[in-house]
């Protein structure tokens, strides 16, 4: 095994952000196995006018497309990877992100059963081809391109996001702020985190992990397996009209609470903003205590960590150099410090840094104008966030984080039984929240409902550029 | 009426208890049933739940049935145990969400029961990450434990292990078996025969296969809460 990393080697979309505006994720099919089998060996090298695989290669100029695949296991099988290779991957990729549904939270409306086509069909989404791009015009020409005749690969579903808004998202916050940072990686984006920087076998088969002397089964040969990894795509629904409406009930709520002086003193007001110099009423001002408190950053992304008390500090803090002590403002159970605890003490007391994903995320969907909106979700588009959560282990990163943190709420006691306020499978009938106080005491939210619904999704295997070349000159 | 029915009614509900049908049935008709109707194993552990409740203070009833069956293979395994106790127990403090956990030598089984919260796949996770290579010592003194050792090297393989000797937990209604059947079976038609009355040959030929189970989730004295919760209500630390 070599661990000599190999930037050539490894698909584009994992260690970087290609930070384009557009992108269209294409679910395929394998309906002839030979004609797949060549599509793939063409994408390694761009040839037969198929689109070449973006690799981690650097590069001088940036690119005007970027195009990725992941396989399916059931799509793995269908180009006929040999049973005994097969045997070899983790049992949550086997048997797929529908049957994982209820450690995902996938219940409810949430649940597999009502995921629309293709995703309610896992047993024939082999691949997923995702193109990124400036324009509408080069996603068209390069799924064309990819898919000239449907020979060999029937598409079956197009998923289409697009940065409306720069790095802000549905909700309305910033988002693409913090990701793992690995050594062996150049990073041209360098910003300074006190989190410890990833081995690189947290995101990349064959490597060392955050276990000190543990490492990850990689799938069989070693050209399939090694500097792979997998991907849990999720196509998720928010509900910005309820998100919105919340917030408004919320901030009502506190108005008439005896301990709101607590959380916001009169006046202090003032050091809220939604834009620069803007004047916001009490209620107001209180909604966006309430969002920062539920996600743990500032609708423009300042941490609560950082800055408990202001939108707009002065003097700047850090977006992404921070952890959480003792005395942190930033709630237990915001969404931010459920998913990813940095150094703050936690129950699991081995898994502090274990559990950390890539997130590339974008939003699809018209942007919300409230303006124009008559507060009604049943008139509203459908919109939320194309989201792909990536590392070597489902299992131990994703699944990990997903039912026992994000849901269930099991790494503080404090939290536990609770779940995230704005991802979690909450029912308003049993969901709470706490907004934590200077006194140390807190004020509980109760009747949260489930603001983030989930649409589809499916697990996914990136393999190298060398287990494509594999998979393409297989010949059974 | 007991009292009432005759003598050729008493007779035949007598049969079952007589000695020659129970040869017949544990040698000839179940082995026969087993033959015609194949049952899959059903796997150890709680079913997964998206309550609160049911996901903190599950159970894991882990038997391994040891190589050595003899005083000696027990006595091996009981010393493996002693000599690495405090190791063990101070790992389950670091692994942060188990409760109880004991260990106990049935028949030539060494035996692990312990309550833990949240996902059974993390918790052995962490269990391995924290002190897999001391329970490797014991783990090597069971059939087929040489396959998943050194843990640190099989993550994969030695939870699907510990997984495979979790005890299947029988739900606490009791023809939740029967639905746990056709779910493995992927059998999506109406239920059948679900009168448990008549021990159902579906629930024989389970247990025909699943030889130890446990029945139903158990007595909880007080509602769910994680171990940190509890530490927490005491001031422990957690």
């Amino acid at each position: 095994m070599s661990t000599v990393f190999n930037p050539a080697d490894v698909q584009g979309n994992i260690l970087r952000g290609y930070h384009k505006p557009r992108m269209r994720h294409l679910m395929l099919e394998v309906t002839d196995r030979a004609a797949a089998r060549r599509w793939l060996a063409a994408s390694t090298s761009g040839g037969d006018g198929v689109p070449q695989i973006t690799t981690e290669e650097p590069w001088e100029t940036k690119p005007e497309t970027c195009f990725n695949i992941g396989l399916t296991f059931e799509g793995l099988r269908a180009l006929g990877t040999p049973d005994a290779s097969l045997a070899t991957f983790p049992p949550e990729f086997v048997e797929g992100m529908n049957a994982r549904a209820l450690k995902l939270g996938d219940a409810g409306p949430s649940a597999p059963e009502n995921w629309p086509a293709p995703f309610n069909d896992p047993k024939r989404v082999h691949l997923i081809a995702s193109i990124y791009a400036d324009e509408i015009a080069q996603l068209d020409r390069l799924q064309h391109q990819a898919l000239p005749d449907g020979k060999g690969l029937r598409p079956l579903g197009a998923r289409e996001g697009w940065c409306f808004d720069g790095d802000y998202v549905h909700f309305g916050y910033r988002d693409n702020i913090s990701q793992p940072r690995f050594k062996e990686i150049h990073d041209s984006e360098s910003y300074s985190d006190s989190q410890p920087m990833a081995p690189l076998g947290t995101v990349l088969l064959g490597y060392p992990t955050n276990f000190e002397g543990l490492t990850w089964r990689v799938p069989q040969p070693e050209a399939l397996g090694h500097n792979g990894t997998f991907n849990a795509f999720r196509v998720l629904e928010q509900d910005v009209v309820g998100f919105e409406a919340y917030l408004d009930k919320a901030a009502t709520e506190l108005l008439e609470h005896p301990d709101v002086d607590d959380l916001l003193p009169p006046g202090a007001e003032a050091n809220i903003h939604l834009e620069p110099g803007d004047s916001l009423s009490r209620h107001a001002a209180l909604r966006e205590v309430i969002a920062a408190n539920m996600c743990g950053r500032w609708r423009n992304g300042v941490p609560l960590a950082l800055s408990p008390d202001a939108t707009d500090p002065s003097p700047d803090v850090s977006k992404t150099n921070f952890d959480y002590d003792g005395s942190s403002r930033c709630p237990y159970g915001s969404h931010i410090r459920r998913c990813n605890p940095r150094g703050g003490q936690i129950v699991q007391r081995v898994a502090n840094n274990s559990r950390r994903l890539v997130r590339r995320g974008m939003p699809y969907g018209p942007a919300y104008d409230p303006a124009k909106s008559r507060g009604l979700k049943k008139d509203e588009p459908e919109r939320g966030l194309l989201g792909n959560f990536i590392g070597a282990n489902l299992g131990a990163q994703f699944e990990a984080m997903s039912c026992d943190w994000l849901n269930l709420g099991l790494q503080d006691p404090r939290v536990t039984g609770s779940n995230d306020p704005l991802l979690g499978a909450n029912e308003p009938e049993t969901s709470w929240f706490d907004l934590p106080l200077k006194s140390g005491a807190a004020i509980r939210l109760r009747g949260l409902p489930r603001f983030v619904r989930t649409r589809g999704g499916a697990y996914t295997f990136l393999p190298s550029l060398s287990a494509i070349r594999f998979l393409g000159s297989l010949t059974n | 009426m007991p009292s009432n029915a005759g003598w050729l009614d008493r007779f035949v509900d007598g049969l079952p208890e007589t000695r020659f049908f129970q040869f017949v049935a544990a040698h000839i008709l179940v082995p026969y049933w087993a033959w015609r109707t194949p049952v899959k194993l059903l796997p150890g552990g709680p079913p997964p739940s998206v309550q609160p409740g049911d996901n903190v203070q599950r159970m894991m009833n882990l038997v391994m049935p040891l190589k050595d069956k003899s005083p000696v293979g027990r006595a091996k395994a009981a010393l493996a145990i002693a000599q690495n106790k405090d190791e063990i127990y101070a790992g389950l403090d670091n692994v942060g969400t188990v409760h109880f956990a004991r260990f106990v030598i049935v028949d030539n089984n060494i035996c692990m029961f312990s309550v833990y919260d949240g996902d059974f796949t993390n918790y052995i996770r962490d269990f391995i990450v924290t002190i897999g290579s001391v329970f490797d010592a014991v783990v090597s003194l069971v059939d087929g434990g040489d396959d998943v050792i050194p843990s640190e090297d099989n993550v994969e393989k030695f939870i699907e292990w510990v997984h495979a000797h979790d005890m299947y937990q029988v739900p606490d209604l009791a023809t939740g078996i029967l639905r746990d059947q056709e779910a493995l079976n992927g059998d999506t038609a109406a239920p059948g025969n679900d009168d448990l009355r008549l021990l159902p040959r579906q629930l024989i030929l389970q247990l025909n296969v699943n030889n130890n189970v446990s029945l139903g989730s158990g007595y909880r004295a007080y509602p769910g809460y994680s171990a940190a919760q509890v530490r927490q209500q005491f001031g422990s630390g957690w």
